[in-house]
């Protein structure tokens, strides 16, 4: 017998039944789902190097935002990756983590203050923190709940009244040829490696007749954001793939895979590709001589991050913009009852 | 890892009630020279738990920090919370929960503090 909510619709309640009866027998929230670990979290872990490497250009929105905080502040930055921004702002003092521990190493070699963790569970006490970032993470979280429980961490662990930036992939992206770049998930895939209780799985989405698409075999061209270190590897899509693309309607489509190609003199360096190929989880492309990955990522569409945000009840969102095709937003926690 | 982060870090084990300070079991602990910066300590003075910082510095060898916080910052007082706070460094050893022991351990002076998956 459930307790009976208050609820704006009859549909919507209807729809809430139903995704609580698929999420019973889910994880936790706080549980790493098949997707993420194979699809993430092992593709980062073998793509470390490699991907610090591409990882250098500050985006000046981000930038600007660390730079105006006061100096002293903590800020905590969740999901750090290669520690791209730790010290950018020299006055203030950075304390990162990320789930992969490869990354970590490549900042702790940097001298930075990091650790490894988990977004979703951070394992900081509520407060210490002036402000946070996220920046390109949310979107490897598989789920909504899994999502907000990340924006709600990052509220958590700043003081009343602290700042906190979160960037994520837009579905619009500026370049549209990226799109077609890029495999969508089907949701037989989706039902088999994300389960019951996603977003996915209600039926507002399954009735949806867009999600009929089959997962579409990956382009040969390689990502915009590989193009510095693989200007040689690129080339023309199938003329039969691409024709297939065009016909079918993209919108809608929030889940991907999105391809890292990584160069053989990579991938030898660490043993990680040998068991990756053998299990599957990547492929080689003799003719670009590469392993390619797949990463998992969910994009979000205009004004989802947004909605996300304003279901963290201690939380005022100050500021919200797209830049450079991704989604962002400034929220400041609540409680701010004197000057800090 | 420095006790300005170790002051920060709880044990997220499901259930768990006293998931913070994590006793330090220090095995290899090094100490790296930072500048001296009295506007952030005392930025700090506001944040920190003082008897986590204490016995987390105890911990790794450095026993020189008043028991009680000193209403009066005297310059030698900021200079040994410097000392603790930033000049501290945990190499090897493991961040233990207070209520269940669990071991974070603490390789190359980076915490891993992921959770397995019955613990979440």
């Amino acid at each position: 017998m459930r307790d009976v909510k208050l609820k704006p619709t009859h549909q919507q309640q209807e729809e809430e039944d139903e995704e609580e009866n698929l999420s019973s027998s889910s994880l936790s929230v706080k549980s790493t789902p098949e997707i993420e670990k194979k699809y993430v979290h092992r593709v980062y872990d073998a793509i470390a190097p490699h991907f610090s490497s591409t990882r250098y250009a500050k985006w000046p929105r981000v930038a600007a935002f660390l730079e105006s905080l006061p100096p002293g502040s903590v800020i905590l930055d969740a999901g750090c990756g290669n520690g791209k921004y730790l010290g950018l702002n020299p006055n203030c003092f950075f304390i990162g983590c990320d789930i992969s521990d490869p990354l970590i190493r490549i900042c702790s070699e940097k001298g930075q203050e990091v650790l490894v963790a988990d977004a979703v569970n951070l394992p900081y006490r509520d407060g210490f923190g002036d402000a946070a970032i996220s920046i390109a993470v949310l979107h490897h979280l598989s789920t909504e709940e899994r999502r907000k429980s990340a924006v709600e961490e990052l509220v958590r662990v700043v003081k009343p009244g602290g700042f906190v930036l979160i960037t994520v992939w837009a579905a619009e992206q500026e370049d549209k040829t990226l799109l077609t770049k890029w495999t969508p998930l089907s949701p037989k895939y989706v039902e088999e490696w994300v389960g019951p209780g996603s977003p996915m799985n209600s039926p507002r989405m399954r009735n949806n007749p867009c999600f009929g698409l089959e997962s579409i075999p990956e382009s040969d061209v390689s990502v915009k954001e590989q193009k510095e270190d693989e200007k040689s590897l690129e080339s023309i899509p199938e003329s039969d793939e691409s024709s297939t693309r065009e016909g079918m309607k993209m919108m809608n489509q929030q889940e991907y895979f999105v391809p890292w190609h990584l160069p053989y003199h990579r991938a030898e360096v660490s043993g990680a590709s040998a068991s990756a190929l053998a299990s599957g989880l990547a492929k080689k492309d003799d003719r670009k001589g590469a392993v390619v990955y797949k990463r998992y990522y969910h994009v979000f569409s205009e004004g989802e991050l947004e909605r996300l945000a304003s279901g963290v009840g201690n939380a005022m969102i100050v500021d919200r913009f797209y830049d450079k095709s991704n989604w962002c937003i400034v929220l400041q926690k609540e409680g701010l009852n004197k000057d800090h | 890892m420095r006790l300005i982060v170790h002051n920060m870090l709880t044990c997220n084990i499901k259930g768990v009630v006293n998931k913070f300070p994590l006793r330090i079991e220090a095995e290899k602990v090094i100490k790296k020279e930072v500048d001296f910066n009295p506007d952030f300590l005392r930025h700090m003075l506001a944040k920190i738990e003082w008897k986590a910082l204490v016995d987390g510095a105890r911990s790794m060898g450095y026993t020189e920090l008043p028991d009680q916080l000193e209403s009066e910052e005297s310059y030698s007082f900021l200079k040994k919370f410097h000392h603790a706070l930033l000049e501290l460094h945990l190499e090897e050893g493991s961040l233990v929960c207070q209520e269940t022991g669990r071991k974070f351990p603490v390789e190359k002076g980076v915490p891993n503090m992921l959770l397995h998956e019955d613990e979440v």
